[in-house]
C-alpha cells in the first residue's frame, strides 16, 4: 500500500522520555518567549538553543532538513523584500541599481532566526512523542476535549485523505489526463475536489454514527497515562530559566 | 450447517421490531411495516439486494436514525426514547461496513478503549478491556499500531475488538465479510461463530450465512419478504430470483448447472 504521507516512528531520546505535559509546557513557553525576541543576538541564541533540542531529539536529518526547507520558502519573501525597504538611505549594501540597507538585512536576519527556532521546536514538540500523546497532554494542561478530539480526528484521517487523492490522481493519469493551463484542467481539478469534500463529508457522517454507537458524548477520554519525575520538573524550570534569561537580554 | 445455537422455545427476546417504517428525507419509504424478533442467543442474517434497507434498519436498531417510541425493543432498550438511548451502546455493539469509519482514534489501543472509558471505566479496567478484547480477534499486539498500517482483515478485526470491550450482548454486524481475502473471511467467520451475544448479520455472503446463521430474513424494498430457515429459504430460486438474490453454490443441485 502505497501511502502519500508517512507515520513516523519516534526516536528514543531525552525528549521522548520527558513527560509530555512538562514538555509541552516547557516548550510553548519558549515559543512564546521566542516569538518576543527582538534583537539579533539574543534571536541568534534562541535559534542556538532550538537546534540544540533538536540534536538532542534524535530527530532524522532528511525530516529536519525538509522541515527547514519548507520554513525558508515561508521566510524567502521577506529575506528578500525588507533589506530594500527598511531605512532604504540609511548605511548598506549596493546591487546594482538597488540599496540593501544594513538595518534591513539585520531584521531580516533577525526574522528569519526566530521563525527557524519557532519552527525547531515545533518539530521537536511533534517528533518527540506520540502524536496522541502531545494531545492528550494538552487536554491535561486545559486544552478544551473538543478541540483535542478533533486535533486527533484530524490526523488520524489526514493520511486518509491523502490515500484518497493519490487513488484519484491515478484514476486521472489512467484516463490520460494532464494538468494544463486550461479550463478544461481547471475544471477537472475542481471535481478532483469536490469529490475528495463531498466524500469526507459522508465520511465524517459515518464517523459521527461510529462514535454515537460506542456512546461517544462530547467528553475526551485517553488511555494515555503520566507521571511527574524529578528530571521533568527540573527540565522545565531549567527551559523557563532560560527562555527568561534570553528574554531580559533582549529587553537590556 | 454451523451454528449449533440451542435455544429453549421460551428463551427471553433480545430484539422486537413491530411495524417499523422509516421515510428518508425525500419522501421515499426505506423501511415499510417490518414486524420480527430475534430470542436471545440466536444468529439471524438479513439478506437482501442492495438498497432493500439492512443497513437502514441497522441504523434505526441503533438509535442513530431518529423513529417512533414502540417499534424497537432492543434489549429491553427503546431507540427512540432519548433516555433508554443513552444506555444502548451497553448492551448494542455495530460493527459498520467500512471499518476505516470505525478506527478513528490515532493507534489500535486507543480506539479499543474509546468505548469503555465512554461508558465511564477507569483507564486501569479499560486496558484490561483492551487486551482481552484484542486476544479475542487474534491481534494481541497490535496495540500500539496505527489503523492505516492494518490490512483489510485486521482493520475489520480491530473493529470488532472496539465493539467486544464494551461486552454488548447483542451485536449488528453490517457486511462483516466485505473486502476480505479468503483467510480473513475464514477467520472472522471462525470469530463471529465464537461470539455468545445475540448476532444480527446483514449481508451479500451467503456462504456466510449458511456457516453462522440457523435463520434469515430476506429483505426488499423496505419490506420483510421471507422469514425462516436459513437452508430451507436460500435453496428456494424462485424467492432467491424475485429479490435480486442468487442460491448459494452450496445448496444448488447438480442438475441445475
Amino acid at each position: 500500500m502505497t501511502l502519500a504521507l508517512r507515520h513516523r516512528a519516534v526516536p528514543v531520546s531525552p525528549l521522548s522520555r520527558w513527560d509530555a505535559r512538562w514538555k509541552l509546557a516547557a516548550l510553548l513557553t519558549a515559543c512564546a518567549g521566542l516569538v518576543s525576541l527582538r534583537h539579533s543576538a539574543p534571536t541568534a541564541c534562541g535559534f542556538a538553543a532550538a537546534m540544540a533540542l533538536v540534536l538532542l531529539a534524535r530527530l532524522p536529518w532528511p525530516l529536519v532538513r525538509r522541515w527547514f526547507a519548507i520554513l525558508a520558502s515561508a521566510v524567502l519573501p521577506f529575506l528578500i523584500v525588507l533589506p530594500f525597504t527598511i531605512e532604504a538611505a540609511g548605511p548598506g549594501l549596493d546591487l546594482g541599481p538597488f540599496h540593501a540597507s544594513e538595518r534591513g538585512l539585520i531584521v531580516a536576519a533577525t526574522l528569519a532566526l526566530r521563525c527557524f527556532a519557532v519552527g525547531a521546536i515545533a518539530l521537536v514538540l511533534v517528533g518527540s512523542a506520540p502524536v496522541h500523546h502531545t494531545l492528550a497532554a494538552a487536554h491535561r494542561l486545559g486544552v478544551p476535549g473538543v478541540l483535542v478530539r478533533l486535533a486527533l480526528l484530524a490526523y488520524r484521517y489526514a493520511f486518509l485523505l491523502a490515500e484518497e487523492l493519490h487513488r484519484l490522481r491515478i484514476a486521472l493519469r489512467i484516463r490520460g489526463f494532464r494538468a494544463r493551463m486550461n479550463t478544461r484542467s481547471y475544471r477537472t481539478l475542481g471535481h478532483v475536489t469536490g469529490a475528495l469534500l463531498v466524500r469526507g463529508s459522508d465520511r465524517a457522517e459515518h464517523v459521527s454514527e461510529a462514535m454515537r454507537c460506542r456512546g461517544f458524548d462530547g467528553s475526551f477520554h485517553s488511555l494515555t497515562g503520566f507521571r511527574t519525575s524529578i528530571a521533568d520538573v527540573l527540565s522545565f524550570l531549567a527551559m523557563l530559566a532560560g527562555t527568561i534569561t534570553v528574554i531580559l537580554w533582549d529587553r537590556s | 450447517m454451523g451454528n449449533s445455537e440451542t435455544l429453549a422455545p421460551d428463551s427471553p427476546l433480545a430484539l422486537r421490531v413491530s411495524s417499523l417504517r422509516h421515510t428518508y428525507a425525500d419522501g421515499r419509504a426505506a423501511l415499510n411495516d417490518l414486524s420480527f424478533s430475534i430470542k436471545a442467543g440466536e444468529c439471524v442474517a438479513i439478506v437482501g439486494p442492495n438498497g432493500a434497507g439492512k443497513t437502514t434498519l441497522f441504523l434505526r436498531l441503533c438509535g442513530v436514525l431518529p423513529g417512533q417510541l414502540g417499534q424497537i425493543a432492543i434489549a429491553d432498550l427503546d431507540p427512540a426514547n432519548a433516555a433508554q438511548r443513552k444506555k444502548l451502546p451497553e448492551t448494542v455493539g455495530v460493527v459498520f461496513q467500512n471499518p476505516d469509519d470505525q478506527l478513528f482514534s490515532p493507534t489500535v489501543a486507543e480506539d479499543v478503549a474509546f468505548g469503555p472509558l465512554n461508558l465511564g471505566l477507569d483507564a486501569n479496567t479499560a486496558r484490561t478491556r483492551v487486551e482481552e478484547a484484542l486476544d479475542a480477534v487474534g491481534l494481541p499486539h497490535a496495540g500500539e499500531r496505527v489503523p492505516f498500517q492494518l490490512s483489510g482483515g485486521e482493520k475489520r478485526r480491530a473493529a470488532l475488538a472496539g465493539v467486544l470491550a464494551m461486552r454488548p450482548s447483542v451485536f449488528l454486524l453490517d457486511e462483516p465479510t466485505m473486502f476480505l481475502d479468503p483467510r480473513g473471511r475464514r477467520e472472522l467467520i471462525g470469530l463471529i461463530r465464537s461470539l455468545p451475544a445475540t448476532k444480527l448479520i446483514a449481508t451479500h455472503d451467503l456462504d456466510l450465512v449458511l456457516d453462522c446463521c440457523r435463520r434469515v430474513l430476506i429483505l426488499d424494498n423496505g419490506q420483510l419478504v421471507a422469514d425462516g430457515e436459513t437452508e430451507t429459504l436460500l435453496a428456494d430460486a424462485t424467492l432467491m430470483q424475485q429479490h435480486g438474490l442468487e442460491v448459494p453454490y452450496r445448496l444448488r443441485s447438480p442438475t441445475r448447472d
